[in-house]
């Protein structure tokens, strides 16, 4: 079920009898029609197991289940929302930046150390992404929350992008990514450009960047 | 060549040239570049002196290399100034991104720097280019003529260019002297030919309490 964006901060969604939404609890503005809202324990999909998993990996966000006939608007915190539709590919977000996601959608938990060892574990802490980052697969939509506006920058074969770590706010496709330092002798005498680390994007997919070094 | 990625972040497309750009302020690029940061805002020995006297301290990094750069500043709204050959008066804060063909300097500007929050010195951007500026809100450019002068809350100014006097007025009264001021006892008067940036926002000032 596809988000339809009223305005940049607010999403609307149609719920349909048998289709099982997950939101960020208390994201909800307003509904109409029959639709209920009940807390996640298990912060997701994937049973006990994944509970546990998201506990331990520290990206146990508090989610509800959407579920009835109606549409439901979203918001959370007047930040900026961005909608990202899937097509059988991977989306990797940080769980505080998820607003609302199809139920129809594989939620997971990655490890950073899975992607590029220990540069790996490094780049998660320098973004503030910490050790784990969750995963979205299949079919469907995601609602993204981000500060200030987003942009998406495609990523092709030979053309590397270059984010900042703070502005970085999701990606997906076939993307490798690692961490690329530029610190100089500058950066160690406080002369820096404030620039010093980077994630380097490769492959084919896209990166969506916000306006902002903010985090949420 | 810069161009705006809506109207949040600033997309400048280099070919082996260079910007000026606001420390920290890249969140993407591709292709390959590299970030210097350019001790006391770029002016020089000289310059550098100015900015630490006067307070209108910058720090600037110059970004060269080839590819497209991205920049963004907390979520500031942006807007482009081309400049041909004249001067823009800007707040150092409110300054993003300059082309590197551009020189930055500093000038006094008087009573109106103390009530605008800013301090009594500002940033000047002469040559031919383009000039990246932020704003709280989306700023407005309000075009000023020799027979319609205009009138500024100071916490709103962040930068004009052109031809113009300012002149700082107050419209203390009574009133505001028993407490019961309009919030807007200052202003600044521009009177010539040229524009003013405005932003739909009111940074604290000492006048607007009054």
């Amino acid at each position: 079920m596809p988000f339809r964006e009223i305005n940049s901060k607010m999403v609307e969604a149609t719920v349909v009898p048998g289709q099982k939404m997950y939101s960020q609890r208390g994201a909800m503005l307003a509904y109409r029609g029959e639709v209920s809202f009940t807390p996640n324990i298990q912060g997701g999909q994937g049973g006990l197991m994944s509970m546990i998993g998201r506990r331990v990996a520290g990206e146990a966000t508090p989610l509800m289940t959407v579920e009835g006939s109606g549409t439901v608007m979203f918001g959370h915190g007047g930040h900026h929302i961005q909608v990202i539709n899937l097509a059988g590919d991977t989306l990797y977000v940080e769980a505080d930046r998820l607003l609302a996601f199809d139920g129809t959608l594989q939620q997971g938990t990655m490890f950073m150390g899975s992607q590029g060892g220990v540069m790996g574990m490094v780049r998660g802490q320098v973004s503030g992404q910490g050790l784990f980052t969750t995963t979205l697969q299949g079919h469907g939509a995601v609602a993204v929350m981000a500060h200030g506006g987003v942009i998406e920058l495609p990523i092709v074969p030979g053309r590397d992008v270059h984010v900042d770590p703070q502005a970085y706010v999701a990606h997906h496709g076939d993307v490798r990514n690692k961490l690329s330092t530029a610190l100089g002798w500058r950066d160690m005498v406080g002369r820096g450009s404030g620039e010093a680390f980077q994630l380097e994007l490769s492959g084919s997919g896209a990166v969506y960047v916000q306006a902002s070094e903010e985090k949420l | 060549m810069f161009r705006l990625q809506g109207s949040r972040t600033l997309a400048v497309d280099l070919a082996g040239d260079a910007v000026k750009a606001k420390n920290g302020s890249m969140v993407a690029y591709d292709g390959r570049m590299t970030f210097k940061k350019m001790t006391g805002g770029g002016d020089g020995l000289r310059g550098m002196v100015t900015r630490r006297l006067t307070g209108e301290q910058m720090s600037v990094m110059e970004v060269t290399g080839q590819g497209t750069c991205y920049f963004a500043d907390r979520a500031s709204e942006i807007s482009l100034v081309s400049l041909h050959g004249d001067k823009l008066h800007v707040e150092a804060s409110n300054l993003l991104c300059t082309d590197s063909g551009l020189r930055t300097g500093t000038t006094f500007t008087g009573l109106r720097g103390g009530a605008s929050g800013n301090g009594l010195f500002t940033t000047t951007v002469e040559g031919t280019g383009q000039v990246a500026i932020m704003s709280d809100g989306s700023a407005v450019a309000l075009r000023v003529s020799a027979q319609y002068p205009l009138f500024v809350d100071p916490g709103a100014y962040i930068a004009h260019q052109g031809n113009l006097q300012q002149h700082f007025q107050s419209g203390v009264n009574f009133r505001t002297l028993i407490g019961e001021g309009s919030g807007e006892s200052f202003q600044i008067r521009f009177e010539g030919e040229g524009v003013v940036y405005v932003q739909p926002s009111e940074r604290n000032t000492i006048g607007g309490d009054v």
